[in-house]
């Protein structure tokens, strides 16, 4: 019995994080939990500014 | 409706957004705070109206014609994106040359309502500025505005105002004419005269008390703040006291308190599951909870440094602290801009990184995000801590803070590497910086940025660190093939960092795979190194050796098979830490700012590089210093040192070849 | 004479400069700061001074306040 709570209560905490994770991801934001949030452009990675029309420094603009 | 919101840096355009839109995005007492645009829909409470508004913050300008590329930003995007109105945020307390940019913005024919903002400190200075007759002369609304104030009836009318407007065509009340500019002296020209329609403006509706270039009591302030022998000091007091009072005064006695409550709510739900499989238990209370509780432990000590850091960047001072440092930083080839993104790392290096953008030099601008991440950033703060804490305890402020300063210093060794490389010819490098007013920092945004930065960390512990603690916890329970692994030491996890920790050997003095670990999983995130040396070492008191002197003296086999480090290793593991390449985040962010491949590889090189030499330093030298001899895997961490030292001196010595070929080759042609 | 041998406190005029950077001396325009204006040496710092350029204040450095010429 017990082994069935302690497991339930595994999955419970581990999903939610992972549901967060995922939610936070799928809106853009690429620091987990950073108030900059999606609109930050810095975490972008490489110049994967995937052609957008953005000027946001990536280079794409010039 | 997009409403845009332009402005000269520092005129508070993000201060206002954030009142309008309710968001807390970082604002700072200088001038390049915002380098990007961002958008967000404005609070019901500030209008009233059906209409659905968003405002952008775009990055500070001086005027169309951009300087550096976050000007850019600004120019493009009113340009081309065309929103329906225009809010140009105007430093009342510099009207002429706001005004200057206020009647470019008006030329576009988007409709514009000036914020007069800042009107406070003009009310303190007694200069008066007659808002009707700027009004009329204008041909747009002008409102009075303090947008540092959220009560403040002026953001409400500047919104209502800019929906009054929207949909009109705006009429220039100065425009250069439809004549094409042939060349530049034509150019000039034509700002000439847009600066003296300016300066009549000005000369009819502001009236002044107290002139500019009067010395006044900041003077007097900054004469001390920014003096030739005081300034370094000064400097040197205040970030030490940032954290002493964040790491012993205040920090740890609310995080004793915190940890005590989180750790009895550990061994509360171990009771309960007594009776439980062990193996679940342990992944439960070890794993999850255990690996979480010995990183929000931290929060307080995080929270309360925010908190400072955030009162600092308000009142004014960190601009000073640019003047203060730019002759030391010209000395390695880097300017004083620099320091912007120096100081923003200590936050975030992702915004550190991105800081960089307002340096114009392109090899000063990659030299300053090659080494932005050498600040400690905040979510190293809580590996500081613990290693200053557990190892240094009654020394803690002075080891935080000497870890910062050995920050700055390897920013110093890094530039001047990075200079001796790519054979910088100390080209002429001009500088100028706005210098602000001072003002009394505000504690209720000091405390929102505090606690928003707290709410992310809980986030960061709650979701990533969580998992990552969790797939440790995992690994170290299982072997390869998938049954319980006897000891940790045969599990999965042990033989994927064994190899990393021989490389660890001349750092730390030990075989120790839970150390290489650790160090693996700060590359997700700086706060896992925490997180997983409490789970491998179920709970970080195991981590602590106090027997140090005793296992010292057998330097070699018998330490080996302890977990525990001495002073000197922790010490120099941390450095290693903190030295070594930032966290995934900002590698993306450096790769970014970059644009070259080159550049970013030698920028995690020389991360790598000086991360490893400053730990294999740090604990040979603290070994020898304590026990006489030198510490375990003295001579293989000496030769990669060496081959580093190596690699350095043969790129400095091509350079310096390829410099001296340049100047035979200019000879030549000259003679 | 230049910006560099300026006295502080006493208001002089702009009447060249010389940074052999277009970019700079238009971004130096955009404040204010171009031949006929007025200009303020606040106070003298080791790495160079504090100017006073219309209404605001500027830490230039050495180098470009020798640029300037009054």
């Amino acid at each position: 019995m017990d082994n069935v709570i302690l497991i339930a209560v595994l999955v419970l905490i581990l999903g939610a994080a992972l549901a967060y994770i995922i939610k936070a991801k799928r809106r853009g934001v690429k620091c987990i939990g950073c108030p900059a949030g999606g609109q930050c452009s810095g975490a972008k990675g490489g110049s994967s500014c995937g052609g957008c029309s953005c000027n946001c420094g990536c280079g794409h603009s010039e | 409706m997009r409403i845009a919101f332009a402005g000269n840096p520092n005129s508070g355009k993000t201060s206002m957004y954030n009142a309008l839109t309710g968001r807390n995005e970082k604002v700072g007492n200088w001038a390049g705070v915002t380098v990007d645009k961002k958008e967000s829909p404005i609070r019901k409470s500030m209008y009233k109206g059906t209409e659905k508004l968003v405002a952008v913050d775009l990055p500070g300008a001086y005027s169309m014609s951009p300087f550096t590329s976050e000007e850019g930003v600004t120019s493009e995007y009113v340009r081309k994106e065309k929103p329906d109105v225009i809010i140009n945020i105007v430093d009342a307390t510099n009207l002429s040359r706001s005004l200057f940019f206020t009647t470019q913005l008006m030329e576009l024919g988007i409709p514009v309502v000036v914020a007069l903002n800042k009107s406070d400190i003009n009310e303190k200075k007694k200069t008066n500025i007659d808002v009707s007759a700027l009004s009329k002369r204008l041909g747009c609304p002008v409102i009075k505005t303090v947008s540092t104030s959220a009560s403040d009836e002026g953001l409400r009318e500047v919104v209502h105002a800019a929906v009054s407007v929207a949909g009109s065509v705006q009429k220039a009340p100065y425009t250069q004419g439809t004549r094409v500019l042939r060349d530049k002296a034509e150019a000039e020209e034509a700002d000439r005269r847009r600066y003296a329609f300016v300066n009549g403006i000005v000369a009819q509706v502001e009236t002044r008390a107290a002139l500019t270039r009067d010395r006044n009591s900041q003077d007097k302030v900054d004469a001390v703040l920014t003096n030739v022998w005081f300034g370094i000091p000064v400097f040197a007091v205040v970030m030490f006291l940032v954290f002493q009072i964040s790491q012993t005064w205040v920090g740890p006695v609310v995080a004793d308190a915190l940890v005590g409550g989180l750790e009895s709510f550990q061994e509360w739900v171990r009771g309960f599951f007594e009776t439980a499989n062990p193996l679940l238990t342990a992944l439960l209370v070890d794993g999850v909870i255990g690996g979480v509780i010995a990183v929000i432990g931290f929060l307080p000590l995080v929270m309360v440094m925010y908190f400072l850091i955030a009162l600092l960047e308000d009142c004014g001072y960190l601009a000073r602290a640019t003047v203060v440092l730019d002759p030391m930083f010209k000395k390695v080839g880097l300017s004083g801009k620099s320091v912007i993104p120096f100081v923003m790392s200590i936050g975030c290096a992702v915004p550190g990184v991105m800081a960089s953008r307002t340096i114009h030099n392109e090899r000063e601008r990659r030299a300053a995000t090659m080494l932005a991440p050498f600040m400690p950033c905040g979510a190293k703060i809580p590996v500081i801590s613990l290693f200053a804490g557990a190892f240094f305890s009654e020394h803690r402020g002075i080891i935080s803070a000497a870890m910062y300063f050995s920050g700055i210093m390897l920013i110093f060794l890094g530039a001047l590497l990075i200079n001796k490389i790519t054979g910088n010819s100390a080209k002429h490098s001009y500088f100028i910086m706005e210098i602000p007013e001072y003002k009394l920092p505000s504690l209720s945004r000091a405390f929102a940025t505090m606690c928003s930065r707290g709410w992310a960390y809980i986030v960061k512990a709650a979701t990533i660190i969580l998992i990552c603690n969790t797939v440790v916890q995992i690994m170290q329970s299982f072997d390869w093939s998938f049954r319980v692994a006897e000891s940790a030491d045969t599990s999965i996890l042990a033989s994927i960092a064994g190899p990393f920790a021989y490389l660890l050997v001349p750092v730390v003095g030990v075989l120790s795979w839970q150390l290489a670990a650790a160090a693996i999983t700060g590359f997700i995130a700086k706060e896992n190194v925490v997180g997983t040396l409490a789970v491998c070492f179920v709970g970080l008191d195991n981590l602590i050796d106090t027997e140090e002197l005793a296992l010292m003296e057998g330097a070699g086999t018998e330490v080996a098979s302890a977990f525990a480090i001495t002073k000197a290793a922790a010490l120099a593991y941390l450095m290693f830490n903190l030295f070594s390449p930032p966290c995934f985040a900002a590698i993306g962010a450096m790769s970014a700012e970059m644009k070259s491949a080159k550049w970013l590889w030698a920028g995690l090189g020389l991360q790598l590089g000086v991360g490893y030499t400053v730990g294999f330093f740090v604990f040979q030298i603290g070994t020898i210093g304590m026990t006489g001899g030198v510490g375990a895997g003295f001579v293989p961490g000496g030769l990669a040192v060496a081959a580093f030292a190596a690699i350095l001196s043969f790129l400095i010595m091509r350079t310096k070849k390829r410099l001296a070929a340049e100047r035979a080759g200019k000879e030549l042609r000259n003679g | 004479m230049t910006l560099a041998d300026a006295k502080p406190g006493v208001e002089y005029r702009v009447k060249e400069i010389v940074t052999g950077d277009e970019e700079l001396n238009e971004f130096l325009f955009t404040l204010g700061c171009y031949s006929g204006e007025p200009i303020t040496v606040i106070s003298r710092l080791r790495s160079g001074c504090i100017v006073s350029i219309k209404d605001g204040r500027y830490n230039i450095d050495k180098e470009l306040a020798a640029a300037i010429k009054i």
